[in-house]
């Protein structure tokens, strides 16, 4: 049994988006239950993920990798962690904040926060008050991520928590935020509850929002 | 299939024309048949005079047929090997390849745990090698220092036994006299495996220095013959001060250099025809308000980068010089002369650059600036590396992918790229302000300092042969012998 949580941790640690899938179908015919291929593989091999992006062993690119490869193993396991009522990381609602129309930095945060084991809602980008708010009502997650590339825009991220705030639906939801003008003071100025500096800090943060890490 | 195109993949630096660098080699070969210089040293008197020198008394003329035969004689592309057969630490020198290490003899040394300056002693050499084994921008070993706790006579020996068995790089070994001579290369050969299999494979570089101006002591030539008849790729190195020991001119400190190191190139073709020859060394100013030679100076960089030229010219590799500084600390001046000098180096493609992590003007020997200089080395050999132009590096294919408003990090053209398209710094900052404040706001300083000491707490290099190791003993035994009642 230990040996195919080892082969999926190391899957996902060489982002083999192919190879991780099939593990995964090769664990539930062996009759392991989805949350314990969920934790004791590939969680484990994106926790080393983390470990080595941080240490400078890893890169960008291959972390990537690596998240494509959770997110191919989560689509099997999601439906049935959801049916068996095991508790899940929950879901993200990202979107560009109105007025700016930078696209990719947010995507990567998708990316990583979804290779976390995250559900995300991407929204795209100059993403309007409103929009954001229809998303949680329908989506009900459990964090909304705003990014804002520009010094014009940024300020649209507060105006967005007041909107949110207004709509009575702020206590349902942390609120992180990032973007290559904001810093953690900005963040805490316009209330919100956490600020990523990068795709894999953004990913490891939203996890602690939830009390996962 | 394309036709008559050029390419150019890497950074070109060219400072004189083939019309100026013909001047200068007609000024070299004019020095020498017309001044001449002294040679102190029976032996090469013979051995010029049976070559066709003119001598008279100590001076000794040499017609330019003899020098530019002699020039004719030494290869201009050779290798010098790795003691252990590892070919990643093989030196092959030829047109093109720069190569970085440090240099010899200064008097002090910047303490590895305390980083104050006090005299170099004998339990440095082990450090400082296993640091140069350890950098990968660094490829061939000096000690940086002059160890002062052990006779005075067998300072040089006593670094090469403790160079040796730390790193497998090669050694540039300098010494005193044929005696120290002899008891490195009876080390260096043991290892090799005996004298013929060090011809073909020799493990290091014998360095030795005429005087300026114009004159070969014994002791510079009794080294160079030792080095001749045991075909020890050598180093002939003048240090020439400009003003002072030599004209205060670019042009003339370079002619007058040449002659000094080409007189050593005659006796030794004559001596040993092949001998792998490199001209040297350090060029620079004197400082007319404090009087040091200045290894800080941007005339050390253009001295040196004229003098390249003119071996390339010439047909000879060159002993460059680069990464030192007059600054007495780890500090900005440091790094600025240190990273300049590095630069101006790389770019001009000197073959075997030296006397990186020289601070103090060549009076204290830093493993620290060693380090960071490493640092900059990797950075300039991105640099003069350039840029690739073909269909994939072009890359026309992948913009159509990605299109507008999409991102290349899941491109496997990036994964295929990214590691070597890219350097990556391995003590210069690029992490954001959060990240570094948490790490404790650290300094370029202390993340060298935290570099030498992982390297020094980490790194083991390939051991030496067991008989190797027997014989470094015994010829320090022998050398203390010798020395005991001098």
């Amino acid at each position: 049994m230990s040996e195919i949580y080892e082969q999926l941790s190391t899957a996902i640690l060489e982002g083999d988006a192919s190879k991780t899938p099939r593990l995964v179908n090769r664990g539930l015919k062996q009759g392991i239950s989805p949350k314990e291929l969920l934790d004791n593989g590939l969680i484990v091999g994106m926790d080393e993920v983390g470990v080595r992006f941080k240490r400078g062993d890893m890169f960008v690119p291959e972390v990537l990798m690596s998240a494509d490869a959770m997110s191919a193993g989560m689509l099997i396991l999601r439906p049935l962690l959801v049916a068996s009522g095991a508790k899940l990381l929950g879901k993200i609602v990202m979107g560009t904040v109105k007025g700016d129309l930078h696209d990719i930095g947010k995507n990567l945060v998708s990316m990583m926060c979804e290779g976390a084991g995250f559900e995300i809602v991407n929204l795209g980008f100059n993403v309007e008050p409103d929009v954001f708010i229809k998303a949680i009502k329908e989506h009900q997650p459990a964090i909304v991520g705003m990014s804002a590339m520009l010094t014009t825009t940024m300020r649209a991220m507060g105006h967005t928590i007041k909107a949110i705030e207004e709509a009575g639906l702020r206590e349902t939801v942390k609120v992180f935020v990032g973007g290559a003008p904001v810093d953690k003071e900005f963040a805490d100025t316009i209330g919100a509850d956490g600020y990523g500096s990068n795709a894999p800090g953004g990913a490891e943060l939203a996890k602690q929002l939830v009390g996962a890490a | 299939m394309r036709g008559n195109y050029t390419v150019n993949s890497g950074v070109r630096f060219r400072m004189l024309t083939d019309d100026q660098l013909q001047e200068l080699y007609d000024g070299v070969l004019h020095v020498l048949e017309y001044t001449g210089l002294e040679v102190h040293h029976e032996e090469s008197l013979e051995i010029l005079k049976k070559a066709g020198a003119w001598v008279d008394g100590n001076r000794v003329r040499i017609p330019s047929y003899l020098v530019r035969k002699s020039l004719e004689l030494a290869p201009r592309s050779f290798t010098v090997f790795s003691r252990d057969g590892n070919p990643e630490n093989n030196i092959h020198i030829g047109p093109g390849r720069a190569h970085f290490g440090p240099g010899p003899t200064c008097p002090n040394f910047i303490d590895i745990e305390s980083m104050d300056r006090r005299p170099y002693i004998k339990s440095d050499v082990p450090n400082v090698a296993k640091v140069v084994d350890a950098l990968p921008n660094v490829d061939f070993c000096e000690s940086l220092g002059t160890v002062n706790d052990v006779h005075h006579d067998l300072g040089a020996l006593y670094e090469f036994a403790g160079m040796f068995p730390n790193t497998s790089k090669p050694i540039v070994a300098w010494s005193y006299d044929k005696y120290d001579s002899a008891g490195i290369h009876e080390i260096a050969v043991a290892e090799a495996g005996g004298q013929e299999a060090f011809e073909h494979r020799p493990n290091y570089i014998h360095y030795c220095e005429p005087l300026s101006p114009l004159v070969s002591t014994g002791e510079a030539l009794d080294k160079l013959i030792f080095a001749a008849k045991h075909r020890i790729p050598l180093i002939f190195t003048p240090c020439p001060i400009a003003g002072g020991t030599a004209p205060v001119t670019a042009a003339g400190i370079i002619i007058q250099g040449a002659a000094e190191s080409w007189m050593g190139l005659t006796i030794a073709q004559a001596l040993q025809p092949g001998l792998p020859f490199i001209m040297g060394g350090v060029f620079s100013v004197m400082d007319m308000s404090s009087m040091i030679l200045s290894y800080g100076a941007p005339e050390l960089s253009l001295m040196m980068a004229g003098l390249t030229e003119l071996a390339h010219f010439a047909g000879l590799p060159l002993w460059q010089t680069g990464g030192c500084t007059d600054s007495k600390t780890f500090d900005e001046q440091a790094i600025i002369e240190g990273s300049l000098s590095v630069y101006f180096s790389a770019l001009t493609g000197g073959d075997l650059c030296h006397d990186v992590g020289y601070t103090e003007s060549a009076m204290t020997g830093s493993v620290f600036q060693l380090t960071a200089m490493d640092e900059a080395i990797g950075y300039a050999r991105r640099i003069t590396r350039g840029i690739d132009v073909n269909e994939d590096t072009m890359a026309v294919d992948v913009i159509n992918n990605v299109g507008p408003n999409g991102h290349y990090l899941r491109e496997e053209h990036t994964r295929r790229h990214y590691k070597t398209e890219f350097w990556y710094p391995n003590i210069c900052d690029r992490r954001n302000y959060e990240e570094w404040v948490e790490e404790g706001k650290k300094t370029m300083k202390d993340r060298t300092y935290a570099r030498v000491q992982d390297i020094l707490s980490t790194h083991k290099p390939s051991p030496i042969k067991p008989e190797t190791e027997k014989v470094i003993e015994k010829v320090l035994v022998e050398a203390e012998e010798r020395v005991k009642n001098s």
